[in-house]
């Protein structure tokens, strides 16, 4: 039982950090239709800013709101330049591009920082642990669970209240009527990769505070899992994202945990042909998006 | 069968054969070094032409296929390797496995078959999923193929090196090998499956309601993409002698990826054009990777040149042509635009309706609107009957049930005895049902022959079909147009168009949803002209609907009116002219004495 509450919290903290990568892929996706390989990078980008002020000795408050704001800005900035001008582009043109900013993307940091993983400081709280009963839960997990409660909370209310966030719901329903009513494209559509940014700098903090390390290719594996997630929720719905995302977290963390010995070595491959049959019985994902598939004939 | 002119197939086989001839005699002139780059380019493009006969035929991207790659190449692999090393190496191997030791053709071929009954069950299982979820799938796909030959160490040596094969692929069978898939390919796009499959991919909606089974297509198609994927794995791996699970993963994914978007996915001019493109540039930055001398400067060596290299046109080509540089065109077709035609337009005799089509208290609820409520409708063989209403009152909505698009909330669509309701659109259209559609949907890269072929193809298990699709056309007048991209005719062409292509399904009901919409007066009035006479000479059934009342007046020979959902009046035109609901409906209920309103219905 109580190896069953540690893993459920691991799964809760995991789950988190995909739906919110997911989530940023379906703001940026409902939109524009991306489907943005280079999501990973905008992790890998917060996570060196990180890096960095732990050898400049910037305090840990002020690093997080800093890396954070790195892969907004970066978000926004490869908004501007690579995918602007293959906007409205079939989906495998957008997502082709995504991948070869990736690609570049990777390959620069290789060269200009280090193709090694590079330590990170954390503050040493977040490594302590807290025993609570016969359970023992790390700092960090805690904090993963929280600050992914935060964000969807905070990202609930934008999007329901702020006027950018229902111009973006406007927007994803459908983008041609919303531009005719006066909402400019370019400011959503910068808005919905600045969220995505945002998204993607926190998830990339919890993934670094769980493993106190960086490497070029550090983004590429938890963004792989928010794709599946992503569709496994139903591509381009929001809420969908974030169930994909916990469910994900859910089936790994399960898998690792409670899967025999012999067979642990085809985790993921299991995983994934979970994956696969939940979407076989629901091949539009858990939570469909109500706009896609709907087509006016 | 083929469905393209046979003179742009024969150019394009020529084609293949010389330039890959060439190649392989220059390269043999040049010497080992070069061979090498060359075979490893041809089989590099045997897998690029494997991933584009799926994903550009279906428009579904696939990260997947190298995953196919790589069961070819350990399948292949473990027929070859020699026996003894197999007992040294992989000792739980069973002992059949462990025995056989065959040579590169006949193993090649066991592995090919292998894949292709994999990519079956696969493919039947992902082919529900459509668009970019169905691109997430395969990279799903991807990922589990490496999980499991991974995890797989009894069979494969896990994650690491599979070494020993025999180095049994020279140049002049990866060039054969190539030359294989490219024809294949080439074939299959112009195959009958190939044509319904781009019909899909160019209008899923329009390629189901002129009888095309889209999934069915698409298995195909995935299926034999799939083998030539096997085939290049056998290929590399018996070039390269020992490979790893990470040759089959994600760079060379990337890598053929590149080649085939670059190029272009939808022709196998696009996948050579890319696949030579990218393997020169990588080919030029790898010399420059080591670092090299420039006027006596030193160039340090920056790792990853060739694939900054490789992302940088990547952007430039989705910057400048979205189709890739090829477009999507093959070459002979753009060098050759003719249509095969037969010589003279035959007569196809039609087997006019003898039941009724009827419609029994229908009802489509979307969420909380209900857009049609409790309609009833019955047409019968060879009359014209006319479907009018305001706008939003539910008029393409009953079409649409009518048609198989949409499933009856309530209610039941009859044709005689027989029961259509919930029948899939390619079933309604072998059903003798052909329809329109109101924002025109017809497939703007194919040509217009293609269009209307792939009707003719798809319905009444495709007899006869190059004479129906050519009399269709020539009833609606679009014969010489046949070669030209259906997407680059007039709005009133394409409205004719798109009507050959239903007439070309033989219909005994023909659904047109506004065909006149955008025309002109004289353009109306042929097409008044040609509608009565599918009637009058064909005993088509027509259910029209337009807002051209004098179009529908001058035809129908009965009305039938909707309005908010509901049906308030059938009957002859003069009855419905005079019927007080429908003058109410159009006009609102205004003083009586507003005489001039009224004189605009007629």
């Amino acid at each position: 039982m109580d190896l069953f509450v540690q893993q459920t919290v691991n799964a809760l903290a995991l789950g988190g950090t995909y739906a919110l990568l997911a989530l940023g892929l379906a703001v940026v996706f409902s939109i524009m239709g991306l489907i943005n390989f280079a999501h990973g990078e905008l992790m890998t980008i917060s996570g060196y800013t990180l890096m960095y002020c732990g050898i400049a000795g910037v305090p840990f408050v002020i690093s997080v709101p800093l890396a954070i704001l790195a892969a907004m800005v970066a978000a926004v900035a490869m908004e501007r330049i690579a995918f602007r001008p293959v906007r409205g582009g079939s989906g495998a043109t957008m997502l082709i591009t995504s991948f070869a900013v990736a690609m570049i993307l990777q390959v620069l940091f290789q060269n200009l920082i280090s193709a090694r993983s590079q330590a990170v400081m954390l503050p040493p709280l977040l490594s302590e642990s807290l025993r609570i009963g016969n359970v023992i839960i790390g700092v960090n997990k805690i904090a993963a669970i929280v600050a992914t409660v935060l964000m969807l909370v905070f990202l609930d209310r934008f999007m329901n209240r702020q006027k950018t966030g229902i111009a973006m719901r406007a927007a994803a329903e459908d983008f041609a009527i919303a531009r005719l009513m006066g909402i400019r494209a370019n400011t959503v559509i910068a808005g919905a990769f600045a969220i995505s940014g945002l998204l993607a700098g926190v998830a990339a903090v919890l993934w670094v505070s769980q493993r106190a390390s960086v490497d070029p290719l550090m983004g590429f594996t938890p963004v792989l899992k928010a794709f599946i997630a992503a569709i496994l929720g139903g591509l381009g719905s929001l809420r969908g994202a974030v169930a994909g995302g916990f469910l994900l977290g859910f089936i790994e963390v399960y898998l690792a945990a409670f899967l025999p010995q012999e067979l642990q070595e085809f985790r993921d491959p299991i995983g994934l042909g979970i994956v696969v049959l939940i979407l076989l019985f629901r091949p539009n994902g858990m939570i469909p998006s109500r706009v896609l598939g709907s087509v006016k004939v | 069968m083929f469905t393209s002119p046979r003179i742009q197939l024969l150019a394009s086989a020529g084609a293949i054969l010389a330039l890959t001839l060439a190649a392989v005699l220059l390269a043999s002139w040049f010497g080992p070094a070069t061979e090498r780059v060359l075979t490893v380019f041809l089989i590099s493009l045997t897998a690029v032409v494997g991933i584009g006969l799926y994903s550009g035929n279906s428009g579904i991207l696939s990260f997947g296929h190298v995953a196919f790659m790589g069961i070819g190449a350990y399948a292949a692999s473990l027929l070859t390797l020699p026996s003894a090393l197999k007992v040294a190496t992989l000792p739980k191997l069973p002992e059949w496995l462990a025995m056989t030791e065959l040579s590169l053709i006949p193993a090649t071929l066991i592995a090919v078959v292998f894949t292709a009954v994999v990519a079956l069950f696969i493919g039947a299982a992902i082919g529900k999923l459509e668009g970019s979820a169905a691109t997430i799938a395969t990279l799903g796909l991807l990922i589990i193929v490496h999980g499991v030959i991974i995890g797989w160490r009894d069979v494969t040596r896990g994650a690491q090196s599979f070494f020993g094969v025999p180095r049994e692929t020279d140049l002049v069978t990866a060039a054969v090998a190539c030359v294989l898939a490219l024809l294949v390919a080439r074939y299959y796009r112009d195959s009958v499956s190939g044509l319904r499959l781009r019909a899909g991919r160019e209008n899923a909606i329009a390629a189901g309601a002129v009888g095309v089974r889209i999934q069915r297509e698409r298995l195909v198609a995935f299926v034999l993409s799939a083998a030539i994927m096997a085939l290049a794995g056998s290929m590399i791996a018996h070039f390269l002698g020992a490979f790893s699970p990470k040759k089959f993963y994600f760079n060379d994914t990337f890598l053929l990826l590149a080649m085939l978007i670059v190029g272009g996915m939808t022709t196998v001019t696009g996948a050579i054009t890319g696949a030579v493109v990218i393997t020169l540039v990588t080919e030029v930055l790898r010399r420059l990777e080591s670092g090299f001398t420039l006027g006596g400067f030193d160039v340090p060596p920056i790792f990853g040149t060739a694939q900054i290299g490789i992302g940088l046109i990547i952007l430039l080509a989705m910057f400048r042509k979205v189709d890739g540089l090829a477009g999507m065109k093959e070459w002979e077709e753009r060098l050759l635009p003719v249509a095969d035609l037969p010589d003279k337009a035959p007569v196809v005799p039609q087997a006019p309706a003898t039941d009724t089509l009827t419609g029994e208290a229908m009802t489509m609820a979307f969420g909380g609107l209900t857009a049609v409520d409790g309609v009833s409708i019955r047409i019968e063989p060879g009359e014209i009957m006319g479907l009018i209403g305001p706008n939003g009152s539910g008029k393409t909505t009953l079409l649409n049930m009518l048609s198989g698009v949409l499933t009856p909330t309530a209610g039941r669509v009859m044709r005689g005895d027989e029961d259509l309701t919930g029948l899939a659109t390619y079933q309604i259209a072998d059903r003798g049902i052909a329809r329109t559609f109101q924002n025109i949907r017809l497939f703007p890269n194919l040509t217009v022959m293609q269009n209307v072929l792939v009707a003719a193809l798809s319905t009444h298990g495709g007899r006869d079909a190059p004479a129906r699709a050519h009399a269709a056309m020539e009833r609606l007048g679009v014969t010489g147009h046949a070669a030209a991209d259906a997407g680059t005719l007039s709005y009133g062409d394409q409205r004719r168009v798109e009507i050959a292509r239903a007439l070309a399904c033989q219909p005994q009901f023909l659904f047109l949803d506004e065909p006149a919409a955008g025309m002109n007066r004289e353009e109306t009035d042929a097409l008044m002209v040609i509608l009565r006479r599918l009637s009058s000479e064909l005993g088509i059934a027509v259910l029209l609907v337009d807002h051209d009342l004098e179009l529908i007046n001058q035809l129908s020979d009965r009305i039938a009116v909707l309005n908010e959902g509901r049906m308030i009046a059938q009957g002859t035109p003069l009855e419905i002219r005079k019927d007080p609901a429908v003058i109410a409906a159009y006009l609102g209920t205004g003083r009586k004495t507003d005489t001039k309103q009224e004189g605009e219905m007629t």
